[in-house]
Formats: C-alpha cells, structure tokens, sequence
C-alpha cells in the first residue's frame, strides 16, 4: 500500500519540546482579561494581540524546527503529563498536519486580532471580546495539537464554548442568544456523535491516541464496527462544521460580530470537522470504504445546498456563510476521497481560510462604515468610497469563484478533478457547485461595489481606519498567491504526506483538463448572469417576491422547517404522550422514574420538620441502629 | 519527693498550630484594647497573615523531608504525613474563607441587640460589624487543625470542641434574617452537644475496655482482646455517632440543611469545607488507627451509613428550593461518596495508602468548589439579604453570564463532569472501592462493588439537581424584578477566581494535586 | 463493685438523652446535655478505678473545663434567641425545614 505514514517518534526539547506553549499564551491572556476584569481594560486588548502574536512566532519556529528533521522523522510527539492515571496520557502531537493548522489559526487568527482592534473600538466590553477570542485561540490550537482524541475532544468542546460565547457576545439582541443557544443545541449532537465514537474506540482498540491506533490498524482491516465509528466521527465532524444535517446552526450564528464570523465560522473552527476526517482518515477512512463514501456524499450535498443558500441571501454575512458551508462541502469532499484527495482539501482549507476571512473582514469594514447595515440591497457602488476594501473584498472573489492562477483556482480545481477520477458523480456536482458560486459571488460583488447607490440618506460610507484595512491587504495577498504555492508541483502534498499518506501517483496540475475548462465555463456564465441581473439592471432596494426556488433557497432550504416538523414536533409529541400516560398512573417511563423519585423526595423532606427535638430523636435513633447493628455483625 | 520528668514538646513540629491559636489568643486581646475604628484594620491583616504563616510552616515541614513518623506532644498529637496535608488543605481554605467574610455587610453589628430595636441602630449607626468574627473563626480553625491530628480520644474531643464551640457562635452572626441565623445557631448548638456528648460516652465505654484512649492503644488492646466485648461495641457506637454528625451522614444529617441555610453564608462556607475535611480526616485516623484491628466489625455498619447518606443526600436535594438548603443536601451526597473512600481504608498499607491517597484529592478539590460554589451565593443578592430562592435565579445566565457561567462550571464540577477537579475526586475514590474489593482475603468484595453501584446511581440523581440549576439559570426567562447581582469586591473576585482556577486546573491536569496526596498518603498515619 | 457506678452512670445519661428529647425550654435541653456529660464523667471516675490509672480522672477534669466553655457559649445563644422571641422554647424556632 503506498499511503504509507510515518511513525511518530517521541520528542523533547526544542522548540517543539516548547509547543505547548502555543496554547499556553492565548490561555493565559484570556485569564488575565477575564479575572483581572475592567483593571485590563484600558491595554486588555493589546495583550490579546500579543498573546496570539507569541503563539504564531512559537508555531513559525516550530515549523522550521520541523522541515529541518527528515522526512520519515516529521511527526513529534510531545508527552505533557499524565491525563487519566493508567488511561490517557495528554501529549501533543507535531507533524505535517498540525502545524499547518497551527500556522493558519494562529496566523489568520493574529490578523483577525488586529482587525478587531478597531472594529470593536466602540464597543465597551472589548476587552471581553479579546478574552474570548483568545481562548478560541487556544482551545482550537489545542484541538489540533493534541495527540489523543481525548485532548482533541476537550479543545473540540472548547471551540464550541468560545463560539458560543462569542455568537451571544450581543446578548441584548434576543436574535443573537437565541442563535447562540441554538449553536449550542446543534452542536450538542455531533458532539454526542463524536463522543459516542470515541467510547467505541477506546472499547475496541484499548486506546485513544493516534499513535496506539497507528500501531493496532493496518490498511485494509474494514468491518462494521470501524464503519461505525467512521460514522459516529462523521456526524461530529458534520456538526462542527455546519454540513448536512447538521448546517442549520451556522447562518444564525452570523449574529456575532464580524470578526468573529471571519475567525471561527469561516477560516478555523468550521473547519474542525475537516480535520477529525482527515486526521482519522487513515484509521477509520479508508480509501474506498463506506464511511469514506458517506464523507463525500455528505461534503457534495452540501456544497450544492450551501452554493443555492447563498443565491438568495441579501444579508452579505449570510450569503458569505452559505458560501462557507458550500467551500467547506469541497473539503468535505476531498477528505472522502483518500490520500489523493487530503492534500487538496487541506490546501483548499489552508487557501480558504484566506480568502473567506479577507471577504468577511471585507464585509466588516463595509458594514462599518455603513452603520452597521448588512441588507446588500441598500448597499451599490461603494466601490468609490471605499477602494481599499474594494480592492481586496475583490481579490478574494476572484479567489473563491476560481479565476485562473488565484489561490481558490488551484486547491478547488485539484478538489474538483480528483473527485471527477474517484468519484465522477459527485465530481460534475462539485463543477455545478462551482459554476453557481460564480453567480452568487458576483451577484454580492456588484450589489454591494457596483452600480446606483441605494443606501439611506444617514449613511456616511468612509474607508475604514488602517488598523482594519492592513490586515485586510495581507489576507489578500494570501489569496493571490498561496494556492500557486501549496499546489505547483505539490509542495503541500509532499509536506503533509508523512501525516496522512500520499496518492499511488503524484498528479501532475493541468490547466486544460476537461472538468478544469468546464468548471470555468460555468463560473463565467453565472458571473455573466448574475452581471445581467444586478450589475447592468437596476436592483431593487426592496426584496422582491421572487419565484418558488428563491424562496425556498431564502428559507434555508427550509433547513429549519424540517428540523422542526422532523424533531422538534414530534420530540414534543413525545413528551405530551409521555405526561399523558404519566398522568394516567404509568410510571413505566424514564419520567415515571424521575417522577417518582421527585415525589418520595417531596415526601421525604416533610421528615426534615424543623423541630430541633426531632432532629435530636433521630441522632438517637441513629446510635440505637450503629450498636445494634455492631453487636449484630460482632455476634455472625 | 518525685520529681515529675518535664515533657518535651516538638515546637517546630506544631508551629502552625501554635501560630494560629497565638493569632486567635492575640486577637481576643485586640478585641480588649484596641479602640472599634482601629480592629478590622488589625484583624484581617493578622488573621490573614497567621493563616498563611502557618501553611508556609506546613510547606517548610514538608519540603525539608521534615514529616515526623512518631507522635508529638506526649502521644497528643500526630502530626504525620497525611495530617500535614489535610492541614494545608484547611489553611488554603479558611483563608480564602475568610477572604469573603472580610466583606462587608455579612455580619451583625451587635448580636446581642434585638432586630429591629433602638439598640440595634445605634450599632448600626457606629459603624461596622462584629470583629469578634476573626479571632473564633482562627480558634475554629486551630479546633480544624487538632482535630484530624489527635493521638487519643481525649485531644480529639477537646479539639471537637474547639473547632464547634465558635462555630456555633458564628453561625448566629448574620446582619440579614437574624431569626433564621439564630435558630441555626440554636439548632446546631443543641445538636452539636447532644452529640458530642455521646462522643463523651463512648469514649468513657472504650476506656473502661482497653484501659487508655491513645488511638495506638486502643489497637494494640484490641488485638488482645478476643472476646468481643458490649462495652466496647457500645463505645464504638457511640463514637460513631459524634463523628458521623459532624461529617453529616445519614442518619445524623438533619442540621446540615437547616445549619448551612441560617448561618451566614461565607460561614457557611467555612463549614462545608475546613469542618468536613478535619471531620473526614479524624474519621480516617480513628478507623485506621484506633480501631484497624476490628475492620471485620466496623465496614458492614459503615458500608449502611454511607449507601443511607448517599441515596438521602441525593434524592432530598432535587425538591429543595433554596439554592443554600440545596448545597447542604449536596455535601451530604458528597460526604457519603466520602465514606464510600472510608471503606476502602484497610488492610495492608498499601492499600491503606491508595485509598488515602484518593480522599485526601477529593477533600481537596471538593473543599475549595464548595468555598467557590458559596462565594458565587453570596453574590445573588435581594432587597433583604442573599437571594436564596431558587425561582429568583432563573435567567441568570442573561443578566450576569460571567457569574452564572462559572456557577454552572461549579455545579458540573460537583456533579463530577470531565474535565472538571469533581470528576477525578469521584473517580478516584470510587476505582479505591473497587480495587479494595479485589484485595485478598476480604470477604466484601461483592459488597464493595455493590456500594459502588450506589454511589454511581446517587452520583446520577444528583447530576439531575445540579442540572436543573443550570438550566434554570440559562434556559428560562428572568424575571422583571430579579436580583440585583452586587459588585463583587476583590477579595470575592479572588475568592472565585481562585477556586475557578483550581477547579479547572485539576481536571486537566489531575496529577498536580493527586502527586501531592500520593506522597502525603504514602508516609501513613502513624500508628 | 464498680458496676453499680456504670449503672448510675448510663441511667444519668439515658435520663439526660430523655430530656433532651421531651423538654422544650432550652435552658433545660441544654442542662439535660450537661447532665450527660456529668453521666461521662462519672463513667470514666468508675473506669479509671477499675482499670487502676489515673488517666480517666484527668479526663474528668478536662471535660469539666469544656463543659464550662460550652455553657457560656450556649447561654450566649439562647439569650440572644430569647431577646429576640421572648421565647425560650425549642419548637419555636422551626422557621428553617423541608
């Protein structure tokens, strides 16, 4: 078998002896902002940025450290402590996968830190913001450092709380707690999938770290319990990353402020799930076995939803959202794909963590300078007002629809042309996929930069200040040119290839290939139409009515409409059934047993009276029962 | 003439006890002479500083491999690995204890003033509370001190003495709802006699049947002794009575709730943490100790007191409706999952030491989220005092996310979820009683594994209660007049944050504390 | 000829145990304790002879002193609870149950 990994060999000292260090910053800066409350407001926000900052330079030297090691020699294992004594130890794990997720969150993540410096400027509790951001900081870096799936999952629950945190950081907008706790519930359940998984792993196999299921799996051992757990750890990974069914969660959560839709709904934590798969791919994933089937079916499913959601979004951040869960479809995609396509999917996580977090930002700094209105149909041709953000919100869409040599060009097409030669179905999907998001980027290009200004008279478009539009220019950069990097004669594939496996052959890029030219060809006719309908025609500043696709796209899908006539309905049919039968007497169900242990409860504290003699009665009764009972056991 | 041959005493071995009651002693002496405006100023810093003196003469004795293996003070006192650990745990606590009852307006400014009457308001007026407050809680926690290092039965009861007597006393002190404060006072007063006095009496029957009350003797007379003898089985009893109450076991619990609810609420705190640990703590040194040598007696009766506290403790929380009467049945479940710990204490050293081992932690890291969990109580506040209904907390999570969130992290922490410090406590002692079981030639395996299941099934009912707050908190609506959520001053903020820092730390990172108790459990109590 | 000691001694405690059981005026319960202790006392008088050392009438002693400690912290309680209440009754004060 050729994908074969490297063995992990154990490490200390160095830098990579020191990487715990990378979650120790953010871990402290958090605490610091957050006990030491409003004392740290003043500089709280600086010390977020410095902390994330500390971590990107431990990751950038940790890096080199790592490519100076040969090949074979380029997964570390770092051993921390003991975790559970005699079941896990916690260690952290550096190889080709992890550092570049470490790179891209602790550098995207700096960035975005910046960003935020001014865009939170006006909000009095910023310094909570900044404590928040960096324990995602941290909790995310620890997700995909740890070595074990028990570190993976504490981390995978602390993305999850610092989301939650942040998506409800306007708490006084019912519409952002109640998007917070629905995250919150959605994630519960690809949680449970992924703990679930984890019990049925730790039972078959007596271990939870990669390394232990390295050495008890070898390539080609597929039976039903390895489906599923491949299953189980799909439905966490569906959760996390907002794909289907598990998607609903992630447009509501666009309630958070920007930054954070750019940092953790778009360039990182959405796309934990991405890296469970791949992480597990090489156990529980293997090329050409059903879960791997089940990880693609999934990934192409939702990279069409997600592409129609965004058709008909006028909320930019929602649109850019539904653009996330398609993207995220892609990586889904490649992960289900086996070694071929891992390289890909990493490559297009690694590129569209650029170009997604350039165009939210990009986003950003057009809602701030708009009073905060995010209805793209009262926005049009602010392109003059803000040329900066124009300039690299544009670079970013060029990015994502594919335009030839940017980044989202290189890592989407080897996403595309390696599906169409494993799987040729979901492979001309994915091409459809691509020539929709052609339309629905261009459709929010034009309404927002081009044509007749429509916004409201006390609207005052400016640039935004430099603190915001300097990250903005390097993020484009990355959307410029890093695809061209990583994918060129398959630098990233070679990088990650002692960590997840490589392809039998290397692919070699063309530029004419026959999915390639199509591809194209079909992001040119969308960008084409949607110029017809918003760029040259005059659009509307209030929502038409629109035909029966439009509305069902507007509605999600009518994601939630099933959600709820699926579980919520009946969920509460259940209960009413339950009290029903409860009330008639029925104490079989797990309510009767809460019920009933409610209920002696209520009849047991009548015995606390009071009464201090009572109280008194019963310490005597107490000592008549002890020396009954010892004199009982002396005389057996 | 005989000439009576001075005793020696180990001064440096018993330096943080003689600095905190030397603090205590100094205070009753502040309180004499120094003018009113001038006492707190006094009190907190030295109460403060003799705590932390005393727990840094603790780490002095522990980090010089200084840890004595005989007994100190004539056979008094044993001042032995474990009872130097349990020693730091209570000094950490009853300093960040008295943290939170350095804030204002938790104490009455003249106790002996009728509520409402002109006496009060010109205490009032005068300004500030009772000082008195400083120097009982140093001698209540000098009483903690002894108590879990008595040698014999006789220091052990002066110590249970020492420890309630103030106690009793500050438990009447609260400024808001004086009558509930005073009849908690008067409550556990009477009961605290009550059975004290049987502690008396029992050990008057053990006397009479081994001839001494040093905890050695006792076992050496038992393992002369075969007949099994009333006297002694009754002094047992009786024994048992006095040190099942103050760790609160079913069936000697009915103070806990009624107690915990009327006292002022960082007493409150006090209690449920440095009383517990030093009750356990004399616990495990009577068992293993005095009475090692007649397990096959004392673990079946054991064994029924602790499923009876366990399963009482846990189902009475779910339909309490005050959030303070609710953590009192808690410590009660909390106090038997102990016991189930107690159980495992027999044997072989080794044995002996690995279930030590796993107490110790759990009295740690359940101590400090207690002092946590009441530190956040005392938060929640009301026109007249504390908010202590449970309806008044619904919807806390939006009007103070921070507070509620970290009461919630406190509860899962109670309710042993991963990841938190609670988690490893009950893991720990729970696999202790399952490898007791396993040890050869016990013939209640079977039951230790029983016990377990138990505990397990309680540890389920209470995760149901602590749940319920937590939902309430997040999940409901607030109410338009809820409590109001006062500024915490620094020393609560530290108190929280300090017990938040813990309790997080130890569930990820267990070993920190587990490595200390492991060496403290390692060295025994003496024998 | 000790035993009838321990007889007088364990009716003195049940006697007192009773009381505290029965009476309600705290000032009782309370002395119903003391006689308790007194009950001890006497026990370990009665056991100090018949095990032939002096360590039970040191004892004694020191329950004596302790004894003394909690009556004043136990009239101090029911003092204040009388002032307040002008009751001394035990069953009075049940504000705190369930």
């Amino acid at each position: 078998m050729e994908s074969q990994i490297a063995e992990i060999a154990q490490h200390t000292g160095g830098v990579i002896g020191l990487s715990w260090l990378m979650i120790a910053f953010p871990l402290v800066g958090a605490f610091v902002l957050l006990v030491f409350g409003r004392f740290t407001n003043r500089w709280g926000h600086l010390l977020g940025v410095a902390m994330s900052l500390a971590s990107f330079a431990v990751a950038v030297l940790g890096f080199f450290e790592l490519i100076g090691f040969g090949e074979e020699e380029r997964r570390r294992a770092v051993h921390l402590y003991e975790f559970i004594p005699g079941m896990v130890d916690m260690g952290l794990l550096i190889d080709p996968l992890s550092i570049s997720f470490a790179l891209l969150i602790t550098g995207v993540g700096s960035l975005i830190h910046i960003y935020s410096i001014g865009y939170m400027s006006h909000d009095e509790h910023r310094r909570r913001f900044f404590a928040y951001l960096n324990l995602f900081v941290a909790a995310m870096l620890l997700l995909v450092l740890a070595d074990n799936y028990v570190g993976l999952f504490i981390g995978w629950e602390g993305v999850g709380l610092a989301s939650y945190l942040l998506i409800g950081f306007w708490q006084f907008k019912p519409s952002a707690a109640v998007a917070a706790k629905k995250a919150f519930v959605v994630n519960r359940v690809g949680d449970f999938g992924l703990l679930v998984g984890m019990f049925v792993i730790w039972t078959t196999f007596g271990t939870l770290t990669f390394q232990g299921l390295g050495e008890q799996i070898t390539p080609g051992t597929e039976n039903g319990t390895m489906l599923a757990i491949g299953l189980l750890l799909l439905l966490g990974a569906c959760g996390k990353s907002a794909q289907l069914p598990l998607q609903s969660w992630l447009l509501d959560a666009m309630e958070g402020p920007t930054p954070v839709s750019a940092l953790i709904h778009a360039a990182t934590m959405v796309t934990a799930g991405v890296y469970l798969v791949v992480r597990s791919g090489a156990f529980f994933f293997p090329e050409g076995s059903g879960a791997a089937l089940a990880v693609a079916v999934v990934g192409a499913a939702t990279l069409l939803a997600g592409a129609i959601i965004g058709c008909a979004k006028d909320d930019i951040k929602k649109g850019l959202a539904g653009s996330t869960m398609s993207q995220i479809g892609y990586m889904m995609l490649g992960a289900g794909l086996g070694p071929a396509g891992y390289a890909f999917a990493i490559g297009h996580l690694i590129t569209h963590g650029f170009f997604k977090a350039d165009l939210f930002l990009g986003a950003g700094s057009v809602m701030h300078g708009m009073n905060d209105e995010v209805d793209m149909r009262k926005y049009g041709g602010l392109r003059k007002f803000m040329p900066v953000t124009f300039a690299t919100f544009f670079i970013g869409y060029l990015a994502i629809i594919g335009f030839p040599l940017l980044s989202g060009y290189f890592t989407k097409d080897g996403i595309i042309e390696t599906a169409v030669h494993h799987q040729p179905i979901l492979g001309w999907l994915a091409v459809l996929g691509a020539g929709i998001t052609g339309f629905y980027m261009s459709r929010m290009v034009f309404m927002t930069f081009f044509g007749q200004k429509r916004w409201a008279d006390d609207a005052h478009p400016h640039e935004s200040p430099s603190v915001m539009t300097v990250p903005l220019m390097v993020l484009s950069l990355g959307a410029l040119g890093l695809g061209a990097y990583l994918v060129l004669s398959n630098r990233l594939m070679l990088f990650l290839a002692p960590a997840v496996g490589r392809p039998e052959e290397l692919p070699a890029f063309h530029f004419t290939s026959t999915p390639g030219l199509a591809t194209l060809a079909l992001v040119a006719v969308g960008a084409a139409f949607a110029w017809m309908r918003y760029g040259r025609a005059e659009v509307p500043s209030v929502q038409p009515r629109g035909s029966f696709l439009t509305t069902f796209a507007r509605r999600d899908l009518y994601g939630d409409a099933l959600n709820e006539s699926l579980f919520m309905r009946p969920g509460q049919w259940l209960t009413r059934i339950a009290v029903f039968f409860d009330n008639r007497g029925i104490d079989g169900l797990v309510n009767g047993l809460a019920a009933g242990i409610g209920g002696s409860s209520g009849r047991l504290r009548r015995i606390q009276t009071g009464f201090a003699r009572t109280y008194a009665l019963s310490i005597l009764i107490g000592a008549a029962l002890l020396t009954g009972a010892l004199l009982l056991v002396g005389n057996i | 003439m005989n000439s009576i041959p001075a005793p020696t005493i180990e001064y440096g071995t018993l330096a943080p006890l003689l600095v905190v009651f030397g603090a205590a002693i100094i205070g009753v002496l502040v309180e004499a002479f120094a003018p009113r405006y001038l006492r707190k100023a006094i009190h907190v810093p030295l109460t403060l500083l003799s705590l932390a003196g005393a727990f840094a003469l603790v780490l002095v004795q522990v980090l010089r491999g200084q840890v004595s293996t005989t007994a100190s003070a004539v056979g008094a006192l044993a001042v032995d690995g474990p009872s130097l650990f349990i020693w730091g745990v209570i000094l950490v606590l009853s300093f960040v204890c008295v943290l939170l009852i350095n804030d204002e307006g938790h104490f009455v400014a003249s106790a002996a003033a009728v509520p409402g009457s002109a006496d009060e308001e010109e205490a009032e007026s005068a300004g500030g509370g009772h000082t008195e407050v400083y120097p009982l809680v140093l001698f209540a926690v000098g009483g903690m001190l002894l108590f879990p290092a008595s040698h014999d039965l006789l220091m052990m009861f002066v110590a249970l003495e020492v420890m309630s007597l103030p106690l009793y006393l500050l438990c009447g002190l609260a400024r808001r709802r004086r009558l509930l404060s005073q009849e908690a006072s008067m409550k556990y007063f009477l009961l605290g006699a009550f059975s004290s006095a049987f502690f008396l009496y029992g050990t008057a029957m053990i006397y009479g049947y081994a001839g001494t009350v040093s905890l050695p003797g006792i076992n050496q007379a038992l393992a002369r002794g075969a007949a099994l003898d009333p006297l002694l089985m009754i002094g047992l009893a009786m024994l048992g009575v006095g040190l099942m109450f103050k760790i609160g076991a079913a069936p000697f619990q009915a103070w806990k709730p009624d107690v915990y609810q009327g006292a002022p609420t960082p007493i409150t705190a006090l209690m449920a943490s440095g009383t517990l640990v030093a009750a356990v703590g004399a616990v495990l040194r009577v068992f293993w100790v005095g009475l090692g040598n007649l397990d096959w007696n004392w673990r079946p009766v054991i064994w029924g007191v602790a499923a009876l506290t366990m399963i009482v403790g846990s189902i009475l929380a779910i339909t309490q409706t005050d959030i303070k009467r609710m953590l009192a049945y808690s410590s009660i479940a909390h106090a038997g999952f102990l016991l189930v710990g107690v159980m495992a204490t027999f044997g072989t050293a080794e044995q002996n030491a690995s279930s030590l081992k796993a107490i110790l932690f759990y009295l740690a890291v359940y101590g400090i989220t207690t002092v946590g969990a009441f530190a956040v109580v005392t938060l929640v506040r009301d026109p007249g005092g504390e908010a202590g209904h449970l309806s008044r907390w619904a919807g806390l999570g939006k009007r103070a996310p921070m507070l509620a969130g970290v009461f919630a992290f406190f509860l899962l922490a109670f309710a042993g979820i991963p990841l938190t410090s609670g988690f490893f406590g009950k893991y720990a002692v729970f696999a202790a009683a399952l490898d007791s079981g396993t040890q050869p030639g016990d013939s209640m395996g079977g039951w230790m594994a029983a016990l377990v299941v138990v505990g397990v099934v309680a540890s389920a009912i209470a995760a149901f209660f602590y749940v319920r707050v937590i939902v309430l908190m997040f999940f409901s609506e607030p109410s338009a007049d809820g409590p109001a959520i006062a500024v915490p001053s620094m020393g609560t903020v530290t108190v929280i944050a300090v017990s938040l820092l813990v309790t997080v730390g130890v569930g990820l990172y267990p070993e920190s504390v587990l490595g200390v108790a492991d060496d403290a459990a390692r060295s025994l109590f003496i024998r | 000829m000790t035993t009838h000691y321990l007889i007088l001694s364990g009716l003195l405690f049940a006697i007192g145990a009773m009381g505290v059981l029965i009476r309600r005026n705290a000032i009782v319960v309370f002395m119903c304790v003391e006689l308790m202790l007194n009950a001890c006392n006497l026990a370990f008088v009665t056991f100090s002879r018949q095990v032939g050392n002096l360590e039970g009438q040191i004892i004694a002693f020191f329950v004596m002193v302790v004894a003394a400690a909690e009556v004043v912290v136990g009239l101090a309680i029911i003092v204040t609870i009388f002032r307040t209440r002008r009751s001394a009754s035990v069953d009075d004060a049940n504000l705190l149950k369930y």
